[in-house]
């Protein structure tokens, strides 16, 4: 068991007003699944990424990671947790503007403690695995949506995680770029067993692709299809 | 993530906004520029002081005197005992006191201040009104009658050879060559027959002296009759010839206290000599006594026996005054200057600070959704918190470095222009301001200081940075 969600439950406070963004969520992933999480605008799931991601604590309930508690970890564990455990890619894909595709991954590297002088070597590597070679020393301005998202790609996968999490990746790519990315996000689950939890709107996609995908209505899993 | 990794990081974050880091280091630039240039003018002053002191022999040597002016009662204005505090009883300074005074161990001389008004000339060059100090041999080893320009100090009480001042020999309309300040006639100086010398020539030249004495010794004079010379010329001239040995070195803004002559002379040439006892006219209104001196120079052989030395001199009721003891006042009081001109510094240094923080706040705000990608990918709260206070630190760093080479730069010229303006011509040039050790080394310090301070607040907001909220797209 890679992953185990128990009864989460996450709220937004504005003032005294509660804003419930997940209510009693609960699932499991084993090592080398792919899992898709759709549901409309507003139903929770980046909440839910967020969580498992530790970039955000929980209201209640618990996220078993590898067996450990991430309600159990202080905010370094958790930015631990960050660095090695989860690999995570946005929409917007979320690159820093002022560093070339090159030097985005070796911040990821740094942060992971990688030697300096490995670092480029590494994020290299990456970026070919991406199949970014040609395209090492571009600034995020100077790459298209899918050279984007596979740069952040490459950067969730610096630390070598073995679960990625990522929040609708396709949702500003265009139907080609965006089957070329699933493809990529495949490849990476099938080679190299990492785990994937994939966010989308795609739900023809989601049933096609994944082995379980979760649909989120109003921060409740409504249909937990096979 | 090592120190190394967040000072590239710091470095690369700063270099990308260069003209808004530029404008930052300027402030932080300017402030240790100001802190610094005050600071080292307070430090220049006491070291100025405090060398004058060593220059003029002060922390070994003191002058005691035959009458005890309470300082402290006149300046309290108590006119009215007056003459008591001149009055009040004081061994008299005779030989056989000096002879006692001689033996006390500790001392390594003494001697009567001996000074009396003469004329002087050499060849066709004079000067009319001077005094000439009569000094032993043996302070020659000692500043600042060691400090000569060119020949040397003599070395015999009784040589016929005589030290004398550069500003003497300009009175003289000779203008002695010095290679420390260069020395220049003005066509008035021409005019008036002035000419540069070479120190050389001068030495081994002869120079008379022509003294004064009474025509009528031993008569008491009236000294009203002199003052009002109704009674036609009561003196006699003598010419004493003598050679010059040595030229001291003139002297600088600081150091003037211990030359009292124009011209040195050894003691017993000098009591060989038809003098007046007195170097100024007024003295005669004084009531001294045949065979007393007014002072004694007093040299001891180290700064340690002072204070023995002047306690066993007190003893004989006779008053002991040394400069040094204004010293510790002297520097109390530029303590209070220093501390005034650091807090000028200190203020333009803490504008320097909100300009510090003012910067990262801004650059926070803007960076807002980087600083969420740090997180995102691994970034501790530690860590980030370290890299805006390393940015903060860099800034101070760098702003010590150019405030520092701003600071002194600006003194220098400062420097330059009192020296050309202020000192007058025939003084040697001074250097107003010190930068010692601690002063580089406590800017920086104190930059780096009010940088992390600043960088403080701004770092712990980073670090506070709500990485879901950042990261939200819209
Ligand atoms: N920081 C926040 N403060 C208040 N409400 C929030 C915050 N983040 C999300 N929400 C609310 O929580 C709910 C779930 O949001 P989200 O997880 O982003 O949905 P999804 O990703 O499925 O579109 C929404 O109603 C949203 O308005
Ligand atoms: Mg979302």
């Amino acid at each position: 068991m890679l992953l185990k969600v128990y009864n989460l439950t996450k709220s937004y406070f504005k003032g005294k007003l509660e804003i419930p963004a997940l209510r009693e969520v609960s699932f499991e992933l084993s090592e080398g699944d792919f899992i898709s999480i759709v549901g409309k605008s507003g139903s929770g799931k980046s909440t839910l990424l967020n969580l498992i991601g530790g970039l955000d604590t929980a209201t209640s309930g618990h996220i078993y990671f590898r067996n450990k508690d991430l309600w159990d970890m202080s905010r370094t564990d958790l930015a631990q947790h960050r660095k090695y455990s989860v690999g995570m890619i946005f929409q917007s894909f979320n690159l820093i503007a002022s560093r070339n595709a090159v030097e985005n991954i070796t911040l990821a590297l740094t942060f992971g403690g990688v030697p300096r002088k490995d670092r480029k070597q590494i994020a290299i590597g990456l970026l070919s695995q991406v199949g970014l070679e040609h395209r090492i020393y571009h600034k995020p301005s100077e790459l298209s949506g899918g050279e984007a998202q596979r740069v952040a790609i490459a950067r969730a996968m610096a630390n070598n995680p073995s679960l990625i999490l990522a929040d609708e990746p396709t949702g500003n790519l265009d139907s080609i770029t965006s089957n070329e990315i699933i493809g990529l996000l495949q490849q990476l689950n099938k080679e190299h067993g990492i785990t994937v939890i994939m966010v989308t709107h795609d739900q023809e996609n989601a049933k096609r692709i994944s082995k379980k995908v979760i649909r989120l209505h109003d921060g409740r899993i409504v249909k937990d299809m096979e | 993530m090592n120190i190394s990794d967040m000072l590239i990081l710091a470095f690369a974050n700063l270099f990308r906004t260069k003209l808004r880091t530029f404008l930052t280091v300027l402030g932080v630039v300017i402030g240790i520029g100001a802190l610094s240039s005050m600071v080292s003018f307070g430090t220049g002053m006491e070291k100025n002081i405090s060398d004058a002191f060593k220059k003029n022999d002060l922390f070994t040597s003191f002058t005691v005197t035959a009458k005890e002016i309470d300082l402290e009662q006149l300046s309290e204005g108590n006119i009215e005992d007056f003459g008591k505090i001149l009055e009040k009883p004081t061994t008299p300074l005779t030989d056989s006191i000096l002879k006692k005074i001689q033996g006390i161990p500790g001392v390594e001389t003494a001697f009567p201040d001996i000074l009396f008004p003469s004329k002087l000339k050499i060849d066709e060059y004079y000067e009319t009104n001077t005094n000439v100090q009569a000094v032993p041999a043996k302070m020659g080893n000692y500043q600042p009658f060691n400090d000569l320009l060119a020949g040397e100090f003599f070395k015999d009480d009784s040589s016929n050879s005589v030290v004398i001042r550069w500003e003497t020999l300009k009175r003289m309309n000779l203008f002695v060559q010095d290679e420390e300040k260069s020395v220049s006639l003005t066509r008035e100086d021409s005019l008036r027959g002035a000419k540069i010398v070479h120190p050389d020539t001068l030495i081994g030249k002869s120079i008379q002296i022509i003294s004064k004495s009474f025509k009528r010794s031993g008569r008491p004079v009236n000294p009203l009759t002199l003052v009002m010379s109704s009674a036609g010329d009561p003196f006699n001239e003598t010419v004493t010839e003598l050679t010059i040995c040595g030229i001291l070195k003139r002297s600088d803004p600081f150091t003037n206290i211990r030359f009292r002559g124009g011209i040195i002379i050894p003691t017993k040439t000098a009591g060989a000599i038809p003098k007046l006892g007195f170097s100024s006219i007024w003295e005669l209104f004084d009531k001294k006594q045949k065979g007393t001196y007014n002072s004694f120079y007093i040299r001891v052989n180290k700064m340690e026996n002072m204070n023995f030395v002047r306690k066993e001199i007190e003893e004989m009721e006779i008053h002991a005054y040394s400069v040094s003891d204004q010293l510790k006042e002297i520097k109390r009081g530029l303590i209070i200057i220093d501390s005034l001109l650091g807090a000028i510094g200190t203020v333009a240094l803490i504008i320097a600070a909100l300009g510090i923080i003012n910067t990262m706040v801004m650059s926070i705000l803007e960076r807002t959704r980087e600083i969420g990608i740090m997180k995102a990918i691994g970034g501790s709260e530690k860590e980030i918190k370290l890299i805006f206070f390393v940015e903060a630190g860099f800034i101070g760093v760098i702003g010590a470095i150019f405030g520092l080479i701003l600071g002194w730069l600006v003194t220098r010229i400062a420097n330059r222009i009192i020296n050309a303006k202020l000192i007058p011509q025939d003084e040697l040039p001074v250097d107003l301001f010190y930068f010692p050790l601690w002063l580089l080394l406590g800017a920086t310090a104190f930059s780096i200081l009010i940088s992390l301070a600043a960088g403080l607040y701004p770092a712990i907001r980073a670090a506070r940075i709500d990485p879901v909220k950042a990261l939200r797209h819209d």
